[in-house]
C-alpha cells in the first residue's frame, strides 16, 4: 500500500446564512493515498468544489480533522499552511484562470516566483514543461490568443511546474469540447501513472471513469457505496 | 520578481489606456502644480540667505506710540547708529543708510538709479564683493561712489574700467568711482545700484545729527559671540537714554526675517509673507493628495478586474505581502511616469508661471536638491496612492473571487465616496476663495480714493528744478496736452514723511497724533483731482502762503470745530493758519484709513512732479509734448515717468498673486477631481450595465437612466458643498481681518460656487451616464 497523503476525519464546513447554519460539508471521512486518481461526483451544490477548496487549503473546514502528510492542517497557522500547499498542491480550474497580462511562459513561471526559485533554474523548469506539453511555439502568446484546450493545457502545466504531490482539478474540462476534454483527461491519466495524485470534481461519467476511485457527494455528505 | 511586476504593470497600463491616461494625467497635473509651488516656496525661503554674516546682521526698526498704539517704522534717528556702536559692546558695526534715486551722467550717457547713502560699515555688514577697488579704501574719500557691475557697465561700457573715473550726479556734483561691486542676488529684499558716503547726504542738514527726527535706516552687525537677548535689550533702551520725553524704542530685526516676517502689529512681528508661504505649501500637499485620491478611487473601483488575478496568484502560492508589493510597485511605476510628464509640463509652464508671480524661477535639474525632491514626490505619491488599493486588493479571498462571486465592496465604496467628497470640498473651497479674493481686490480698487489716478503721471525731480517749476508748468499747459502740473515731496500713493508733536487750538493731548506732511506747489489739488471741500487752496504766491496750511478732513474732524478755517496748528516755533480742508484720500495702506495730512505750500524736499494730461489727447501725443517741454527746461535728465494708475495696480500685487494663484489652484483641483469623477462614473456605468439593460427592456427612458446614474454622484457633490462652505467662510473671514477696508462675505458667493461645482460635476458624470443609457440593451444582456 502507498503512503497516506491526506485524511479527513468528520470534516465539516458550515456557513451562516441569515440566522441558520448551513452545512456545506457534513462529516466527511476520506483517506487519500499517494498515486490515487479520485473523481468527486455529484449534482451542482453537492459540495464538490467546497471540498476541493478545503483540501487545497484555499478554504478551511470549520470542524473535524484534516491531516496532510501526517501534519494536522486544522490546527496549523496560516503561514505554515500556505507553505504546505505551495510545496505539495497544484490547482487546475474550470475557467483556466490564467493571468491575462502574462504570456504562456510567464504564467507557467509564476508559481516558481512565489517559491523563490532562482532565475536560471526557473528557465530550465519552464522550458522542460513547455517541451513536455508541446507548446514551445506558443510560449510568447497571451492567453486570449489560445484556444480553450490550449489554455487548459497551460493551466495544467502551471499546476505541475512546482512538482506537486497532489493536483486538485475543479471541472477541468467543463469549458471544453469533447475532443479537447479527451485530450486533457488522457493527460491526467498519464500524469497519474507518473505518480501524481489527482482529485477532480466532475459531472461527467466518462471523465470519472479515468479515475481509480469515485466518491459521490450529495448535500454535503458522502453517499455510501 | 521585480521585473515580473514591472512587466505586468506596463501591460496593465497599456491594456487599460483610458484608465491609465486618467491616472497619469491627473497625477502629472497634481505633481506639476505642487512642484511650481515648491519652486516658489524655495525662492521665498532663499531670500537674504546669501550674505556671509547673515546670522549677525540686523535691521533696526523703531516702535513709536501714537494715540496709544505702537506702530513700527524702519526710520530711526541719525545718531543712533554711532551711539549703538559706542555704547553697546555686542555691536561691532553699524551704519546709517538712506535710499535715494539719483541721476548719473557720464558724457551724454545718463540714467537714474536707486541707491544708498551709507556709512563705511555698510560695505562690511553686507560683505559687498568688490570687483574693482578695495572695500577698505572705498569710502575714504567723501566724494566716493561705489557702483554695481550692472550700472558701471551701463555708464562706462562693458569691459571698461570704472575705477577712478568721475560721474556727474544730479547734474550738480561730481563723484569719484572708488569701487565696483558684484550685482546683488535677485532674492535680496533691499535693492541698490550704488552706495555713497552718508556725509555727502547730510551735508548742510544738521537736523540729521539730532535725535527727534526719524528718517534713516540703521543696520548693525553683532559680534559672533554676542548674546542676542542682551544686545537687543540694550538696543531697546538706548533711545530713551539719549532723548528726553520719548517712548520710542529701537529693536533688532534679523536679516533672515526681513523678507518673510516683517509685518508688525502693536510693535511685534505678527507674520508677513511667511503666512502665504505656509499656506501655499499646504495647498501644494492638498493638490498632491487630490491627485493621489484619484488613483486610489480608480484602482479600487476597477478591483473586480484585478480580483481574478489576485485569486489566481494566491492559489499559485503568493502570500499577501507579495501582492501588496506588486500593487505598490505598480503605483510607483505609474507615479514615476506621471513625474516624467510633469517635468516636461513644468519646463513648458514655468515661463508663464514666472510672468504671473513676477520671478525668474528655473527648473534647475542640475541641482541635486531638485532632483531628490522630484524623486521624493514621485515616491510619496506612489506610496500614498498605492497603499490603500494594495491592501484592499490583496485582501480578496481566492475561493470567492475565483468562483466569480461579486467582490463585496462595502468599505471600499464608502471610502471612495468619502474621498470624492474630500476632493470636491477642496475644489469648492478654492472656488469660493478665488471669488472672494477677487471681490476684495476689486472692492479696494474701486474705493473712493479722493483723487483721480487716471491720466496722471509722476516724474522724479531735483532741487535744481524748483525755480523752473512755474515756467515749466506754464509751458506744459500751453502745449495743449496737459491739464495741470504740480510738485509734491512724497509720492501720492505712499506713506511716510510724517511726524507728531502738533498742537492746535481747542485740542488736548494732540502731541502724539501722527500727521503726514505734504509739501506741495500750487495746482496740486487740481492736478491730482483732490477736492478742497472748505476754504481755498494755495495761491500763486509762495511767500504769502508760507504761514498757511490745508488739512485733510480727518484732521479737521480732530480739531473739533464746525469750521476749522482760521484755526492755527503749531509744531515747535512753526505755526500755520488753516485756510482750507481737503477731502480724505487713500495713501500708504490701500485697505486702511489713512493718517491725517497737513499740506504746506513749500518746494523744499520736493521729489516728484505730477502731470495731469488733458482728456481726449492721445497719451502718446501728450507724452511727446511733455517730453519736449522737459527737454527744453531740464536737458540733463532723461525723460522718465510712471503712470499713477499703474503704480496703484502694483500696490495690489500681493493680493493679486493670491487671487491668481487660487484661481489656478481652483481650476486644477476641479480638473483633477473631475478626471477622477469621470473615471468613477465610467466604472459605475460599466458595473451597472446589466441593470441598465434590464431597466431599458422594462421600459425605462434614457433620461430616467441618466438621472439614476448621476443622482449618486450629485449627492456627493452636494455634501461637499455643505462641508466646504463653513471651511471657506471661516478661512476667508480670517483673511479679511487683515484688511480694514474689506468686503462683507455675501451668501451669493457660496451659492455661485455650489452651482458651478454641481454643473461641472453634472457635465462630467452625464457623459458616461448618457453613453450607458443609450446603449442597446440587447448587447449588455447578451454578454452576461
Amino acid at each position: 500500500m502507498n503512503t497516506k497523503l491526506l485524511s479527513l476525519n468528520e470534516a465539516t464546513r458550515t456557513v451562516n446564512s441569515g440566522s441558520n447554519k448551513v452545512a456545506l460539508l457534513d462529516n466527511i471521512n476520506i483517506q487519500v493515498y499517494e498515486g490515487e486518481f479520485i473523481s468527486l461526483m455529484g449534482p451542482s451544490g453537492s459540495g464538490k468544489s467546497t471540498l476541493l477548496n478545503c483540501i487545497g487549503m484555499l478554504d478551511n473546514f470549520t470542524g473535524g480533522g484534516y491531516t496532510f502528510l501526517g501534519e494536522p492542517v486544522h490546527s496549523m497557522k496560516e503561514k505554515n499552511r500556505s507553505k504546505l500547499y505551495k510545496e505539495y498542491i497544484g490547482f487546475v480550474f474550470q475557467a483556466y484562470h490564467l493571468i491575462d497580462e502574462l504570456t504562456v511562459w510567464e504564467n507557467i513561471e509564476t508559481p516558481l516566483l512565489y517559491k523563490s526559485i532562482k532565475s536560471s533554474e526557473r528557465k530550465a523548469l519552464v522550458a522542460d514543461m513547455l517541451d513536455r506539453f508541446n507548446i514551445v511555439g506558443k510560449k510568447d502568446l497571451f492567453p486570449q490568443q489560445l484556444s480553450g484546450g490550449q489554455q487548459q493545457l497551460v493551466g495544467i502545466a502551471r499546476a505541475l511546474i512546482g512538482k506537486p504531490k497532489l493536483i486538485l482539478a475543479d471541472e477541468p474540462t467543463g469549458n471544453l469540447n469533447s475532443k479537447q476534454s479527451t485530450e486533457i483527461m488522457e493527460l491526467f491519466s498519464q500524469l497519474n501513472k507518473e505518480g501524481v495524485t489527482i482529485i477532480q470534481a466532475t459531472h461527467s461519467e466518462k471523465n470519472a471513469s479515468y479515475g481509480s476511485r469515485i466518491v459521490n457527494l450529495l448535500d454535503g455528505k458522502i453517499v455510501p457505496e | 520578481m521585480i521585473i515580473n511586476y514591472i512587466k505586468i504593470a506596463f501591460r496593465t497600463l497599456l491594456k487599460n489606456k483610458g484608465y491609465s491616461f486618467l491616472n497619469i494625467f491627473g497625477l502629472a497635473i497634481g505633481i506639476t502644480c505642487a512642484s511650481l509651488i515648491f519652486l516658489w516656496v524655495e525662492d521665498e525661503l532663499s531670500f537674504n540667505q546669501s550674505f556671509p554674516n547673515q546670522d549677525q546682521v540686523y535691521y533696526v526698526p523703531t516702535n513709536q506710540n501714537y494715540e496709544g498704539e505702537w506702530r513700527t517704522f524702519y526710520s530711526t534717528p541719525g545718531p543712533l547708529a554711532q551711539d549703538m556702536l559706542n555704547d553697546i559692546p555686542g555691536i561691532v558695526k553699524a551704519s546709517r543708510s538712506n535710499l535715494q534715486e539719483c541721476l548719473f551722467a557720464v558724457g551724454d550717457n545718463s540714467i537714474t538709479r536707486v541707491g544708498r547713502y551709507a556709512d563705511a560699515d555698510f560695505l562690511d555688514i553686507f560683505s559687498l564683493k568688490f570687483i574693482e577697488g578695495k572695500r577698505d579704501d572705498a569710502f575714504k574719500n567723501p566724494e566716493a561712489i561705489v557702483l554695481t557691475r550692472e550700472i558701471a557697465e551701463q555708464l562706462f561700457g562693458k569691459g571698461e574700467k570704472a575705477l577712478g573715473k568721475v560721474i556727474r550726479v544730479n547734474d550738480k556734483d561730481n563723484h569719484l568711482v572708488t569701487g565696483v561691486i558684484e550685482d546683488l542676488p535677485k532674492n535680496t529684499t533691499f535693492k541698490f545700484d550704488w552706495v555713497a558716503p552718508f556725509e555727502r547726504y547730510q551735508e548742510g542738514e544738521d537736523w540729521m545729527l539730532e535725535y527727534g527726527n526719524n528718517f534713516s535706516d540703521t543696520f548693525v552687525e553683532l559680534a559672533p559671540e554676542s548674546n542676542f537677548k542682551t544686545v537687543d535689550s540694550q538696543v531697546r533702551a538706548i533711545i530713551g537714554k539719549k532723548e528726553e520725553n520719548t517712548s520710542d524704542y529701537a529693536f533688532l530685526h534679523s536679516i533672515k526675517d526681513w523678507h518673510l516676517r516683517s509685518k508688525f502689529e502693536g510693535g511685534v512681528i505678527v507674520g508677513g509673507r511667511i503666512t502665504y508661504v505656509r499656506l501655499f505649501t499646504i495647498i501644494a500637499f492638498i493638490i498632491l493628495l487630490i491627485a493621489c485620491i484619484n488613483f486610489m478611487n480608480l484602482s479600487t473601483a476597477r478591483s473586480e478586474k484585478r480580483a481574478n488575478e489576485v485569486g489566481v496568484r494566491k492559489a499559485m502560492g503568493s502570500g499577501r505581502g507579495r501582492l501588496i508589493t506588486q500593487f505598490i510597485s505598480e503605483a510607483l511605476i505609474l507615479s514615476f511616469i506621471a513625474t516624467l510628464f510633469s517635468v516636461i509640463l513644468l519646463a513648458v509652464l514655468l515661463p508663464q508661471f514666472n510672468l504671473i508671480i513676477d520671478k525668474t524661477l528655473t527648473l534647475g535639474l542640475s541641482n541635486p536638491v531638485h532632483v531628490i525632491s522630484i524623486v521624493g514626490i514621485a515616491l510619496v505619491c506612489g506610496l500614498l496612492a498605492g497603499i490603500y488599493p494594495a491592501f484592499y486588493l490583496s485582501s480578496f479571498k481566492p475561493v470567492e473571487v475565483l468562483k466569480g462571486l461579486r467582490v463585496t465592496e462595502g468599505s471600499a465604496t464608502l471610502i471612495r465616496k468619502g474621498l470624492v467628497v474630500g476632493q470636491f470640498t477642496i475644489s469648492i473651497v478654492f472656488i469660493i476663495v478665488t471669488i472672494l479674493v477677487y471681490q476684495q481686490i476689486q472692492h479696494a480698487k474701486n474705493r473712493e480714493l479722493g483723487y483721480d489716478k487716471d491720466q496722471l503721471l509722476s516724474m522724479r525731480i531735483d532741487e535744481e528744478f524748483f525755480p523752473k517749476f512755474d515756467v515749466v508748468q506754464q509751458d506744459l499747459i500751453r502745449s495743449g496736452a496737459v491739464e495741470n502740473a504740480a510738485l509734491c515731496n512724497s509720492q501720492l500713493l505712499s506713506g511716510g514723511n510724517n511726524g507728531s508733536g502738533f498742537t492746535w487750538k481747542g485740542g488736548t493731548d494732540t502731541e502724539d497724533v501722527l500727521i503726514s506732511f505734504r509739501n506741495i506747489s500750487q495746482g496740486f489739488f487740481d492736478t491730482t483731482g483732490m477736492e478742497v471741500i472748505k476754504g481755498r487752496g494755495f495761491s500763486n504766491n509762495i511767500e504769502a502762503d508760507s504761514t498757511y496750511a490745508l488739512v485733510s478732513e480727518s484732521l479737521a474732524r480732530m480739531m473739533g470745530d464746525e469750521n476749522p478755517i482760521g484755526n492755527v496748528i503749531a509744531r515747535g516755533e512753526d505755526t500755520f493758519e488753516i485756510i482750507g480742508v481737503v477731502k480724505d484720500y487713500v495713501y500708504g495702506d490701500m485697505y486702511d484709513a489713512s493718517d491725517p495730512v497737513l499740506f504746506m505750500h513749500f518746494h523744499g524736499y520736493s521729489r516728484y512732479m505730477y502731470i495731469k494730461t488733458k482728456a481726449g489727447v492721445p497719451i502718446n501725443e501728450a507724452l511727446s509734448s511733455i517730453e519736449s517741454v522737459m527737454k527744453k527746461h531740464n536737458p540733463a535728465y532723461p525723460f522718465e515717468y510712471t503712470f499713477v494708475d499703474e503704480a496703484f495696480d502694483a500696490k495690489f500685487r500681493n493680493e493679486q498673486l493670491v487671487g491668481e494663484l487660487s484661481q489656478i489652484f481652483a481650476i486644477l483641483a476641479i480638473l483633477i477631481s473631475c478626471l477622477g469623477l469621470f473615471g468613477l462614473a465610467a466604472y459605475t456605468a460599466e458595473k451597472r450595465r446589466k441593470e441598465i439593460g434590464v431597466r431599458k427592456v422594462l421600459g425605462a427612458s434614457v433620461s430616467g437612466i441618466v438621472k439614476l446614474l448621476s443622482k449618486d454622484f450629485l449627492k456627493l457633490v452636494a455634501i461637499s458643498i455643505l462641508i466646504a462652505i463653513p471651511i471657506a467662510w471661516y478661512f476667508m473671514q480670517d483673511w479679511l481681518q487683515d484688511y480694514a477696508y474689506r468686503i462683507e462675505i455675501n451668501v451669493w458667493v457660496f451659492i455661485i460656487a455650489g452651482v458651478v461645482a454641481i454643473l461641472i460635476a453634472m457635465l462630467t458624470v452625464s457623459f458616461q451616464a448618457i453613453k450607458a443609457a443609450i446603449a442597446n440593451p440587447a448587447d449588455s444582456l447578451k454578454t452576461e
